[in-house]
Formats: structure tokens, sequence, C-alpha cells
């Protein structure tokens, strides 16, 4: 019983220093903004770190519990980014009252990045490794070049579509364009903030978190520590992998609505939504620890804020990101740095102390 | 009626015939022991029986109900539990973790449940922790709970595959060479964790082993196999003394 009550302890400790962490950057960015001691450049990078958080929580739950390498996370956020700017910019004069309309955009950005990723999952997630890393890079292509290219109107007439241009469509003079081939949508509406931002996080990580800690959760890890053992305990493999990838999927696409609403024109380009961003948000997760949720959302922030930082170094700037990179890596994973850390780790440091202590009072004793 | 009934069980892997005309019977609360020279298809019998491998000819009853055809998680569903000979392990879960998947399909609760943590999460884990822990103290293993699956020894690790095999409330088990890579002391424990697990659970245990003095001293019937066939088979005094296991097999 008090084992149990242990690891019961450990499970909810971890999870409150994340949400604890959250509400602290919080307060800390409310309270600068109040006084009026934030910078430009700081500001203007909020909502894009909670979309990157958000990318990275959610692109976890794939590679560190899953243990499936996908590479094309920004494909998602590129399907949850356009449904709901389609939504917003339709419903703009309709439904006036934001908080009305952005909850409906972000459901429906997720939804939709969700559908998909059912759709896609069913026939990829039967591959494994490298195969399945090929093939989520080529699907996330595909939704790029097809959202990127495509032209869609309506009229009195109904919905219109074409890949040629915008004049082919042969729309009514009442006709309205929505997505604008490369060009894309503009006219969303700006209503990502900070404060959605975080609330945005603080739901995905409530949601991975607890999903991680229940019975669907465990099976995803059992599949991921040995496929074989889990079909002979009866687990279902299919089933448990597509619930993991679908509501990674689903964080994916919430994440490119904040992305949406926080531009005023949306175009899916190989910059903000191709195989480079996968990459990135891969990189996070890499950095911050594979499996671990905080760690993810840590090194999302750092790898946001430090080339912006270093932007006064120009052209060095790509080049000190890279070292940092590799140093970080080093610093973290290789195995002699981890012996390192564990002998000087401040725990350590206190039991040590602790320990020292008691064995002296035995002395006395 | 017999737990488990397999007739003319058989499968070929391209010209190769694995196993070839496999007969078994096993009785309720049974230990039944299959044994045989290096690569002479125990381990394919029990890929045969748990669905790894479909059988080309034959088939194979569990309490009457046939169980050759269907996959692995239905096999386990209807009662076949089993362990790997190299231990398969969920290595980066806790060790009650890995009993709590075992008890998977026995406490249910859907996934809307766990991430809402609405009241039946609290109660269905309760109820599961509770009875993983109880499975964890038979092997002793309750003080070991908290720690990650890989961070056991080796012995205890394969008792924490036989717990988590349990977990799924099987009618059968399957052991695959549960006293590989242990000393002679780790042998007899587990020896008696076998017997006592047979007892307590009313359960009955069919295993692939090649330590003899494991085999003689708590099989009650034996299946000795070779090149495929079944070289001969009946309690095991009889099939120890058999000339032909002797030289197949046993040595002189």
């Amino acid at each position: 019983m008090a084992e149990k009550r242990l690891k019961l302890k450990k499970n909810t400790k971890n999870n409150t220093i994340t949400y604890a962490l959250v509400l602290a950057v919080f307060l800390l960015i409310e309270i600068m903004q109040g006084t009026g001691n934030i910078s430009s450049l700081l500001s203007g990078l909020l909502v894009p770190l909670c979309m990157y958080s958000i990318l990275a929580v959610s692109l976890n739950l794939t590679v560190g519990i899953l243990g499936e390498l996908s590479l094309g996370h920004a494909g998602f956020m590129c399907i949850g980014a356009y449904a709901s700017s389609i939504f917003s910019v339709v419903t703009q004069n309709t439904i006036t009252n934001v908080w009305i309309r952005f909850p409906i955009a972000i459901l429906i950005g997720g939804l939709f990045a969700a559908v998909f990723g059912i759709l896609i999952g069913i026939p990829i997630l039967r591959l494994k490794g490298d195969y399945l890393a090929i093939v989520t890079l080529a699907f996330g292509e595909i939704i790029k070049n097809v959202l990127g290219s495509i032209y869609v109107g309506y009229d009195s007439h109904g919905v219109h579509m074409t890949f040629e241009s915008a004049s082919s469509l042969d729309m009514e003079p009442d006709g309205t364009l929505l997505i604008n081939g490369p060009l894309g949508i503009s006219g969303t509406p700006n209503d990502s903030n900070f404060i959605v931002g975080i609330v945005l996080l603080a739901i995905t990580l409530i949601v991975v978190l607890n999903f991680i800690n229940s019975r669907a959760g465990r099976a995803v890890m059992s599949l991921r520590d040995n496929r074989i053992a889990a079909e002979s305990v009866g687990i279902n493999v299919t089933k448990y992998k597509l619930m993991a990838f679908t509501i990674s999927a689903f964080f994916a696409g919430i994440a490119g609505v904040l992305y949406s609403h926080n531009l005023s024109i949306l175009a899916a380009t190989s910059k903000n939504f191709g195989y480079n961003m996968s990459i990135m948000i891969l990189v996070f997760v890499v950095l911050g620890g594979i499996g671990s949720i905080r760690g993810s959302m840590i090194a999302a922030c750092v790898l946001t804020i430090i080339p912006e930082k270093l932007r006064e170094l120009q052209d060095y700037r790509m080049l000190i990101y890279a070292i940092v990179l590799i140093v970080m890596m080093l610093l973290t994973s290789s195995p002699k740095m981890v012996k390192f850390w564990e002998a000087h780790s401040p725990k350590r440091f206190i039991e040590d102390k602790f320990r020292s202590k008691k064995s002296k009072a035995k002395g006395v004793q | 009626m017999a737990v488990l009934e397999a007739e003319n069980l058989g499968i070929t892997f391209g010209g190769l015939k694995a196993v070839d005309n496999f007969n078994i019977k096993i009785e309720k609360g049974e230990l039944y022991g299959l044994i045989g020279p290096n690569g002479a298809g125990k381990t394919t019998v029990f890929n045969l029986l748990t669905g790894v491998y479909r059988p080309t000819e034959g088939k194979a009853t569990l309490n009457g109900k046939v169980i050759t055809g269907k996959k692995t998680i239905d096999i386990n569903k209807a009662g076949i539990a089993r362990t790997f000979q190299n231990i398969r392990l969920f290595s980066q879960m806790s060790v009650l973790d890995n009993v709590k998947v075992g008890l998977h399909n026995k406490y249910k609760y859907g996934m809307m449940t766990g991430i809402f943590r609405l009241p039946k999460y609290f109660k269905t884990e309760a109820a599961m922790d509770e009875e993983a822990m109880e499975l964890l103290k038979v092997f002793e293993l309750d003080g070991e709970a908290d720690y990650l699956a890989s961070n056991l020894p080796y012995g205890k690790q394969r008792k924490l595959e036989i717990a988590r095999a349990l977990a799924t409330q099987p009618k059968l088990l399957l052991l695959d060479e549960p006293a590989a890579g242990m000393n002679p002391n780790e042998t007899a424990e587990l020896m008696e964790t076998i017997r006592f697990v047979r007892d307590k659970f009313d359960m009955t245990i069919l295993l692939i082993e090649h330590d003899m003095k494991l085999v003689s001293g708590i099989c009650e019937k034996l299946t000795v196999l070779n090149f495929g066939q079944v070289l001969c088979q009946g309690k095991t005094s009889d099939v120890l003394n058999n000339p032909q296991v002797i030289t197949a097999y046993l040595g002189e």
C-alpha cells in the first residue's frame, strides 16, 4: 500500500510541477505586460511560443509515448489552420462575438486535423520506424502542396474549386474567393492572443498527461516497449496506435488555429508548413527528452527564443544555433555527461548531506 | 473435458515442416512439460497455439472451442497467456504498470473517462491497483512495484512476466523456458513458484524447459519433440526412461 501511494504521489507531483511552471510563466508575463517591462520582441513571440509548445507536447505523444517517428506534424497543423481560417472568414460577419466564434474555430481546426489523422493513420500505422517516418513526411508535404495551390470560392451556385487560377473558378459577380492559391487566405480575424494560447497549452497538457496516466495511455506505452508482448496480453494494436496518433493530430490542428488567427494572411509555404517545420518540432521533442512532456515544452520555448535573440549576429545566427543544439545534446544525452549530472545533481547533494548527518548521528550514539 | 486439445497441428515454412502431426491433450490443473533438442519446434508449437503463426493443418481447441485461425489478442481473451523465451517486459514502464497492462481487459473504462478523470476512473484505477499489488505480493515483487521493469534483476523479471500473464485471467498458462539463465538456487525457487501458481490459481500450465531437474521435479506429463514430430508422450517417469528419448535428447 505504501508503495502504491508513493507511486501515485510521484506521478501527481511530476504533473503538478509542469502545471505550476506554465502558471508561473503566465503570471510572470502578465506582470511584465502590466508594468510595461516587456520588449516588443518578446511580446510578438508570446503566441508562437504557446503554439510551438502545443506542437512539441502533441508530437511527443506520437514520438515519446507511442514510439513512432512522425515527420508530418506540420501537415496536421496546416489542416487545422486552413479549416479554422475558412470558418472564421465566412462567419466573421454573422457571428460577431469573438468568444463564440473563436472557440468554434478552434474545435473545427482540431477536429479536421483529427479526422485527417485517422484517415492517414489507418494505412500508415501498419508501417514501422523509418518507413513510417518517410510516409508521414510525404503526407505532410502533400497536404501543404495541395492547400498551397488550390483555389476555392463560393457564390450563389455553391462552392467552386480548381487548381488553375482564380479566374477559372467561373464564379458569379457576388462570389467570394476563400483560398487564393499560393496567396492563401486573407482577412482571418486576429483572434489569437497570449491568454488564449496559454489556456490552449494548459488544455493540451491536461489532456495529454491524463491520457498517459490512464488505461489507454498504458496500452499505448506497452506497444512502444514491446508490441509482441502487448498483443499477447490482449492489447489491440491498431486501436491504440490510432488513438494516440489522432489525439496528437488534434492538438497539432489546434496549434494551427492559433497560428492562422495570429496572422492576417495565411499561405501554405514550405517555411511554415513544410518538412522544415516538422523537423523543427521533432528537434524540440528530441532535445527536451523523448517522452518528457515538460522537457519538450521547455525546449520549444528555448529554441524559439534563441534564434530571435541571435538576430543581431545575422549570418552567424544559424551557425550558432546549430552549435547550441549540438552542445545541448551532448550535455544532456552523452553517457559521460549523464553520469556527471547524476553524481552532481542537487537532489543527490541533499541526499548525501542527509546521509552523512545520519551516519554521524549514529556514530555519536 | 481437456483444457487444451491439439489435433494433427502442423506448419510448413516453405518446404520445411517445422511442426508436423502434433497432438496433445492437457487436463485441467495439469503441469505439462514440452521438451526436446534445440530446433525441435517447441517454441513454434507455442506460437501456433497463441496465434503468432497460423497452422497450415490441424486444429486446437481450448475448453472445446476452436482457437486455430484466431488472432493473438483474441486467443488471449479466450484464455491463453504466455511468457517468452527472451524476456519481453514493458521495460520503460513501472513493475506495477506492467501488471496493470495485463489487467487491461478485465477492468475497463473509456478513453474520455481517463482524460476527463470522471469518478469511474478513480474507482477502476483503485481496483486495478489493488489487484495488481495482490498479484505482485504473490511473487514477492510488491516491494519493487515502483521500479522500472528493466531495473529488476533477471530472476524477478521472469517472475514479473508470469505475473503479467496471470493478470490476463488465463485458463492455460504457457511458459517458454522459465528457468533459462537461472542459477540452481533461482531454479529451485522458480519450481516452487510454478507449483504454487498452479495450486493457488487452479491453473493449467504447459511449459518448455531444458533443465531436466525442473522438468522431472514438477511436470506430471511430458511430450518430447524431435525434428518437429512427437517422439514420445506420457507420464514423466515413463518418458524419461524411454530409450528413444535417451538417445535423441538426454544422452546415455
